[in-house]
C-alpha cells in the first residue's frame, strides 16, 4: 500500500496534479504559486511529520506525469532520519513514470543521518526516449557541525532508470555505506563531508549539460594545473609529501555521460560543507529556470 | 595411487598451468594501461604517502569486491551465452563513471581476444568473440568475461573471485611503481601486506547476487571521474 501518489495530467492544455493522496508519515503540499503564472509546471513538496524519518518508518511514494508535462518534487528542508531504535532501518521507495516529452525534476534538500540512523532509499524511475528528468540525490555525513560525522550506521540509496519501450536498464546506481566495511570511520570520505549525484537525462536538457561539463572541466583542470610556486620538502621519517604542500581541494566534482548516445550525463560531488555543493547546484542549474517555473536551489 | 585419483590429480596439475596464465602479468591484457583512479588520486591530493596509497588501494579493493564480483560469480557458475548477455548489459547501466566504463570495455574486449586465441580448445570463447564483433550492443565488460573464462575452463567460483581481486590488486601495484609512489620492493612488500586484507574482503563480498551490487567508495568514484581533467597523465584512467 502506497504512502502517497499523486498523478499529474494535462488538462484544458496545462499541467495538473489531478490525483494527489499521501498518509501518515508522508504529507504531500503542492502549492500553486511557485513560479510564474506562464510557467506550466506542477510542483509537489514531501513533508515528513516531525521533520524527518523515525526509525521504523516505511514510506512507499509514486508519481505519474503525463505526457507533455511538467513536474518537481521535492523537499521542504533536508530529510533528517533519527537514531536506530532497535536496529530498525527507515526506508523510502518512490517510483515515477515520465511520460513522452515530459519533464520530471526531483530536487531535494539532502539526507541527513544521524549517528547510529539505518537509511535505505530506492528511486525508480521509467522513462520515454523523449522523456527529459533531472535527479539530484544527495547526502551529509550527519550533523557534522556538531561532530557527528559519517556515524551513522547505514545509508542505502538506489537509483534506477528504466527505458518504457523495451524495459531496459539505462542507469542502475547503487550506493552502500555500511560499518564494517575497510572503509574504517569515515566510509573512506576523508575530510568531505556531503557526497552528491545529478542526473541529467533527455532532450531538454542538452544544453544544461553540454554547460555543465564545459564549466566542471574548466574549474576541475584549473585545479589540477595549478603551478606549483614552490616545493616544500617534508621531513616525515623519510616519507615522500606527493602533495609539495598543497591541500585538498574543497570541492571535487566530475561529469560522466551514460546511455545509449550518450543521451544522459552523471554529475558526481564531494565537497567539504553543504554550502558547497548547493552553490554548485545554484549555479549549475540555474538554466533550469524558465523550464521549471523557479529556481530549484536558491 | 589408483587410475582415477591420478587422473583427477593430473587435470588438477593442468588446471594450475591455465591459472597461472590467466593470472600472468605477461598475458597481454593491457590492464597496465589503467590506474583504477590512482593517478586523480595523487593529484586531488588523496594520495601523498605510503600509508594514504595503502589505504586508496584497500578501498579501490572494497568498491571491486562491492561491485564487480557478483559479476564474475555469476559468470563463473553459468558460463553461457544467454547470461553473458544479461550480465554485459547490466554491468553498463552499472558503471556510471565513464572512465571506469571504457576501462573495463577496452580489457574486457583484450581478455575476449587473448582467451579466444589461446585457449583454442574451448571454441566457446570464439563463438563469443565474433557475435561480440558483430553486435555493438554487447560491449564486452571485463568482469563478466573474466568470470565466462574461469568457468569454462573448469575452475570454481571461489577461484575465480579470488583472482579478479588478485588482478586488480596486481595493477594497482604495478601502476603505484609507474607513479613513482613506491619502488618496486615496497611495491611487493605492499602487495603482500595489502593481501590479508583482499583475501577479508573477498570473503565479505564474494557469492552475492547481481542486484545487490553496489558501490561502497563514492569519493574514489568522484576522483576517478577526474582523471580526463589531469594536466598531464600516464595512465589511461
Amino acid at each position: 500500500m502506497e504512502s502517497g501518489l499523486a498523478v499529474v495530467d494535462k488538462v484544458g492544455g496545462r499541467s495538473t496534479l489531478t490525483r494527489c493522496f499521501a498518509k501518515y508519515p508522508l504529507k504531500l503540499i503542492s502549492p500553486t504559486k511557485v513560479g510564474s503564472c506562464k510557467s506550466d509546471v506542477v510542483w509537489v513538496y514531501m513533508v515528513s511529520f516531525g521533520g524527518g524519518m523515525v526509525s521504523g518508518d516505511h514510506v512507499s511514494c509514486a508519481m505519474s506525469v503525463g505526457d507533455d508535462c511538467t513536474a518537481v518534487l521535492t523537499t521542504q528542508a533536508s530529510t533528517k532520519v533519527y537514531r536506530a531504535v532497535d536496529s530498525k532501518s527507515s526506508d523510502q521507495s518512490l517510483q515515477v513514470r515520465v511520460g513522452c516529452n515530459a519533464l520530471v525534476a526531483v530536487l531535494p534538500h539532502p539526507v541527513t543521518c544521524f549517528a547510529t540512523a539505518k537509511y535505505k532509499q530506492k528511486q525508480v524511475f521509467s522513462v520515454s526516449r523523449s522523456s527529459s528528468l533531472v535527479v539530484v540525490d544527495w547526502v551529509t555525513s550527519g550533523r557534522y557541525e556538531c561532530g557527528e560525522k559519517w556515524a551513522f550506521n547505514s545509508y542505502n540509496s538506489t537509483n534506477h532508470i528504466i527505458s518504457n519501450e523495451d524495459q531496459q536498464p539505462l542507469l542502475l546506481d547503487s550506493l552502500v555505506l555500511e560499518q564494517g566495511s575497510s572503509m574504517k570511520g569515515t566510509y573512506g570520505m576523508q575530510d568531505y563531508q556531503v557526497i552528491a549525484m545529478i542526473i541529467l537525462l533527455g532532450h531538454k536538457f542538452e544544453h544544461v549539460q553540454n554547460e555543465i561539463q564545459e564549466k566542471v572541466k574548466k574549474k576541475m583542470s584549473e585545479e589540477f594545473g595549478m603551478r606549483l610556486t614552490s616545493k616544500r620538502q617534508h621531513d616525515r621519517d623519510m616519507k615522500p609529501d606527493l602533495t609539495y604542500g598543497r591541500s585538498r581541494p574543497e570541492l571535487i566534482a566530475s561529469c560522466s555521460t551514460f546511455g545509449p548516445k550518450d543521451a544522459g550525463l552523471v554529475i558526481r560531488v564531494a565537497a567539504t560543507t553543504t554550502g558547497l555543493v548547493y552553490k554548485f547546484l545554484k549555479e549549475h542549474l540555474a538554466s533550469l529556470e524558465p523550464l521549471l517555473g523557479a529556481s530549484p536551489y536558491y | 595411487m589408483d587410475n582415477k585419483t591420478m587422473q583427477s590429480a593430473s587435470e588438477d596439475h593442468n588446471l594450475q598451468w591455465n591459472q597461472w596464465q590467466l593470472l600472468d602479468s605477461i598475458l597481454p591484457t593491457g590492464g597496465f594501461a589503467h590506474s583504477y583512479g590512482l593517478e586523480a588520486a595523487v593529484q586531488t591530493r588523496l594520495v601523498s604517502d605510503p600509508d594514504t596509497l595503502e589505504t586508496h588501494i584497500t578501498h579501490i579493493l572494497e568498491n571491486t569486491g562491492s561491485l564487480l564480483l557478483p559479476y564474475v560469480y555469476k559468470a563463473t557458475i553459468s558460463p553461457n551465452m544467454e547470461t553473458w548477455f544479461e550480465l554485459d548489459r547490466t554491468l553498463n547501466a552499472t558503471l556510471t563513471n565513464e572512465k571506469s566504463r571504457r576501462a573495463s570495455i577496452a580489457q574486457g574486449s583484450a581478455l575476449l581476444r587473448v582467451g579466444a586465441s589461446v585457449f583454442t580448445e574451448i571454441p566457446f570463447l570464439k563463438n563469443m568473440r565474433e557475435l561480440a564483433l558483430k553486435s555493438d550492443k554487447i560491449k564486452v565488460h571485463h568482469a563478466p568475461v573474466f568470470g565466462v573464462i574461469c568457468g569454462v575452463l573448469g575452475f570454481g567460483h571461489g577461484f575465480s573471485q579470488r583472482a579478479y581481486m588478485f588482478l586488480t590488486l596486481r595493477d594497482m601495484i604495478s601502476a603505484s611503481t609507474r607513479l613513482n609512489l613506491v619502488g618496486p620492493m615496497g611495491g611487493a612488500a605492499l602487495h603482500h601486506r595489502v593481501a590479508k586484507s583482499a583475501e577479508g574482503l573477498v570473503k565479505r563480498w564474494m557469492d552475492r547476487p547481481v542486484e545487490e551490487a553496489c558501490q561502497t567508495g563514492p569519493l574514489l568514484d568522484v576522483v576517478q571521474g577526474c582523471h580526463g581533467y589531469l594536466f598531464t597523465r600516464l595512465f589511461c584512467s
